[in-house]
């Protein structure tokens, strides 16, 4: 009851202000919250030289991987809804906005909601330049998505099932809808060595680097920068 | 995509690892690495305004100068740079169209300028961003209009078929009164008998003081019915011969049917046709009587008269969704308050408010302020809400009213400097003729010291001196050099204005003079056979009719010089002669870029050359010939 009563007085004091304002012609001023958030969030890097020491790009590409980086996103930092604007213009055909959402996760390390320039070049190290133990690590990582060590079979479907949906509906042959489970039941058959239903790490790497063809694809893009 | 983001196509391409190893399929080899050119600054020096980007900025868009190899040929070895002799205040602009990816308007700049420079640098303006889409849109329209509006006048004013048939002749003078005299009358004469008429229809409701063994007053119409019938016909004939003229002369009469203006006319002398058929008829004489009320449609035929009332005519159509809305919202708010007020005041004894309809009244005169105060409300409450009724009236009526009045001002303002542009058009188009003829003056002068180098100076210095600052003088050299060639090859010569104006006159004298205007031509055999750049009949004015001096002046452009000849022999009989054309280049929309030279086969029409000291040589054939040089 009393909280009936406390959501009541709180609903007349809002009528009351708004009557007020309504009376003094400010209705649509603007309130204070509003000009201290105009203020947008920015955020510069690390220095150049502790970002060489900490990735494997040289000098050069690290100021060709900023400009380009600052170039879209002049505040420093990525949220992600821009993270997935950006991912989505290279897929316009389907939709990319889950898969970038698993990606953005990947990247932002520390979960604060936004990706830095560091989380960046990071990731990028990792991808480009880093060992295959270290690019599988990443891949599981992504798969991961709650991050507990495990993927489970789930989890699998919802990543199989994005990238699917990067692929649009106009595909040849026509995209069904069992599609991407049979995909996550061959994955499984193949990583999921003691069938318990969870694919590991140990797992993982140990079945990536028996598979011949998933070897030469992790040094595809070596030179991409 | 826009190419900011292609700066981010490495990220993407490192984030597909993440699909190695659930494909299902092996990976296509990756594609070559090309040779990337070192990526170096390039420096662009626009004007002297010097700009630098990276070389990759500017690959982004291959298909345009900057970014293709076609900028090599701006290349400039001694600084090392692109030099581009354009406006850097635009080429601003489309720097940062290589730098964002999106184009920009900038609102101060002339919008043809702005399109010079994009079609030079190849960007199409369709690019341009969403911010600044919507006003180049605009401007743009607005020249288009203008360039339209400038072409229809000068069509309308300056050229003219020769070869009208009376029919099409007839039409131009009901459409343009100022074609001639003939139609500025019947335009006259027809606007006095709509105001006679109006008039009298108006009067003849006035009460008449009656004689003095009369009861009652009789209107002005029943007493003097004759003389008003007599009127009446008078002007309904004069509409009805107007109408068939009209009817006859347009070029498609289905189309001037369904014309607003016919439809008036039409409306405007039925009554007196029917009330012919229909007199002393009791059962119809009511309807009769109200068929009369349409005679007063004959005022709406003022607006053939009236360019005001045209426009504002067409600032209702155009703004018809907001007189739409306006009637809609009153309608609602007069039956809200009509019901409110009608059970507000029910209680009250003696009342006025005796339905909702009858409320209506109240509501409708309360909202738009008028307060007759036939009906008032009593109650208290009745009070209240008459009081809430007449002020949101004020607002429910301000609100539509700014837009049309916004609407009217646009229409009108564009309508007034349309006007203003052509009076305008005209002493800017003298200015610059004397201008010119300071140029074209120099050669002739210049022809009349013999050609010698050294008279290029006199003459340059003489011709040039008032009108034209400073002139080059290797520059006048080579120009004459190249006017007397061209003279050389046709075999004609140049000549001044004057000496052309007297030819003109001689000419003009052999046949009826048509009338200060050029619309009706009297020789339709004016065109000539040889000339090759004939596409519109309308691009060619007889100048046979062109006989005031100053007419002629209006249709030549700017860049006009007049070449004439001398005329060979005397004969008289101008008419059949295929005497002369001219190539206004205003009328066309090629552009004519080198000298195009009609030249008259036969036979010329002459007149003896009275003392024409422009040419010291004996011509034997001259006709006028008018050549455009750009």
């Amino acid at each position: 009851m009393s909280s009936c009563r406390k959501r009541c007085k709180r609903q007349i004091l809002k009528f009351a202000q708004y009557f007020f304002r309504f009376i003094t012609g400010t209705l649509n001023a603007d309130s204070v919250e509003d000009e201290l958030e105009l203020s947008a969030v920015r955020h510069r890097p690390e220095a150049l030289e502790l970002l060489e020491a900490q990735t494997r790009f040289s000098r050069k590409e690290l100021q060709i991987l900023y400009r380009g980086f600052k170039n879209e996103c002049p505040s420093g930092v990525v949220n992600e809804d821009t993270f997935k604007e950006i991912y989505a213009q290279f897929f316009p055909q389907g939709d990319a906005s889950t898969y970038a959402h698993f990606l953005f996760n990947a990247f932002d390390t520390d979960h604060n909601g936004s990706v830095s320039f560091e989380d960046f070049v990071m990731g990028l190290s990792i991808l480009l330049r880093g060992t295959v133990q270290e690019k599988l690590n990443w891949a599981f990582n992504l798969y991961d998505i709650n991050k507990d060590g495990y993927i489970t079979k789930e989890e699998m479907l919802d990543i199989i099932k994005s990238i699917y949906d990067m692929m649009g509906k106009c595909t040849y042959p026509i995209l069904k809808e069992e599609t991407p489970r049979q995909h996550v039941e061959i994955f499984f058959q193949k990583m999921d060595k003691n069938r318990d239903g969870v694919v590991t790490i140990d797992e993982f790497i140990d079945c990536c680097q028996n598979d011949e063809n998933i070897m030469r694809s992790m040094q595809l893009f070596e030179n991409v920068i | 995509m826009a190419a900011g983001v292609a700066a981010w196509l490495p990220f993407a391409r490192a984030a597909a690892i993440g699909w190695m190893p659930v494909a299902s399929a092996p990976m296509p080899p990756p594609p070559r690495e090309m040779r990337r050119g070192q990526d170096g600054l390039i420096m662009l020096n626009v004007s002297g305004t010097r700009f630098q980007t990276w070389r990759n900025t500017l690959e982004r868009y291959p298909d345009t100068l900057l970014g293709s190899t076609e900028r090599d040929f701006f290349f400039h070895e001694e600084t090392n740079e692109y030099f581009f002799d354009r406006d850097p205040d635009i080429f601003r602009h489309i720097l940062n169209f290589y730098r964002t990816g999106k184009l920009h308007y900038p609102r101060h700049e002339c919008i043809s300028a702005y399109d010079e420079e994009l079609a030079f640098f190849g960007i199409i303006p369709e690019i341009i961003g969403d911010c600044c889409y919507e006003e180049y849109k605009d401007r743009r329209r607005e020249n288009t209009e203008r360039i339209q509006d400038d072409e229809e006048n000068e069509n309308n004013n300056d050229l003219v078929l020769p070869e009208l048939s009376f029919r099409e002749s007839m039409w131009r003078a009901f459409e343009n009164p100022h074609t001639s005299t003939m139609a500025l009358v019947f335009y006259y004469v027809t606007g006095f008998f709509i105001a006679v008429s109006v008039m009298a229809n108006v009067v003849e409701t006035v009460p008449c003081s009656s004689g003095p063994n009369r009861a009652k007053e009789v209107s002005c119409g029943e007493r003097y019915a004759l003389a008003f019938f007599c009127l009446d016909t008078a002007c309904v004939m004069i509409f009805t011969v107007e109408y068939l003229l009209r009817l006859i002369a347009a070029p498609s009469r289905y189309k001037f049917v369904k014309s607003v203006m016919s439809i008036i006319d039409v409306v405007a002398i039925m009554p007196y046709y029917i009330g012919l058929v229909m007199t002393d008829n009791e059962d119809v004489s009511g309807a009769f009587v109200t068929l009369r009320v349409f005679r007063v449609f004959r005022i709406f035929k003022f607006s053939r008269h009236s360019a005001g009332l045209r426009i504002l005519g067409y600032t209702l159509k155009s703004c018809a969704s907001e007189l739409g809305f306006l009637l809609f919202s009153l309608t609602m708010a007069i039956i809200i308050f009509a019901t409110v007020m009608f059970y507000a005041e029910k209680g009250s004894s003696a009342t006025k408010f005796t339905s909702i309809p009858a409320a209506f009244w109240y509501t409708i005169v309360t909202m738009t302020t008028l307060g007759y105060g036939d009906m008032v409300p009593k109650t208290i409450m009745g009070k209240i809400f008459g009081s809430v009724c007449s002020l949101s009236g004020v607002l429910v009526i301000a609100l539509p009213v700014p837009v049309i009045v916004s609407n009217f001002s646009r229409i009108y303002h564009q309508s007034q400097r349309a006007e203003k542009r052509r009076a305008q058009k005209k002493t800017r188009l003298a200015r610059i003729r004397a201008t010119k003829s300071g140029g074209a003056n120099a050669y002739l002068q210049y022809k009349r010291n013999g050609m010698l180098a050294d008279a290029e100076e006199e003459a340059s210095k003489e011709a040039g001196q008032s009108l034209v600052c400073k002139i080059n003088p290797t520059f006048e050299t080579q120009h004459h050099h190249l006017l007397h060639c061209l003279e050389k090859t046709t075999n004609h010569e140049f000549v001044d204005e004057q000496t052309y104006e007297t030819n003109c006159m001689e000419v003009s004298l052999t046949k009826p003079s048509m009338s200060r205007s050029s619309s009706m031509s009297s020789s339709p055999h004016g065109l000539s056979s040889c000339c090759t750049r004939r596409n519109k009949r309308k691009s060619f004015n007889v100048s046979n009719s062109n006989m005031v001096g100053g007419r002629r002046g209006s249709i030549q452009e700017l860049s006009t010089i007049q070449i004439r000849e001398r005329p060979m022999s005397n004969s008289r009989s101008s008419l059949n002669a295929k005497f002369e054309e001219t190539v206004p280049l205003n009328s066309e929309d090629q552009s004519y870029i080198t000298a195009a030279v009609i030249s008259m086969p036969t036979p010329p029409v002459t007149t003896p050359e009275g003392g024409d000291s422009a040419s010291s040589h004996d011509f034997l054939q001259s006709n006028i010939v008018r050549v455009s040089a750009l």
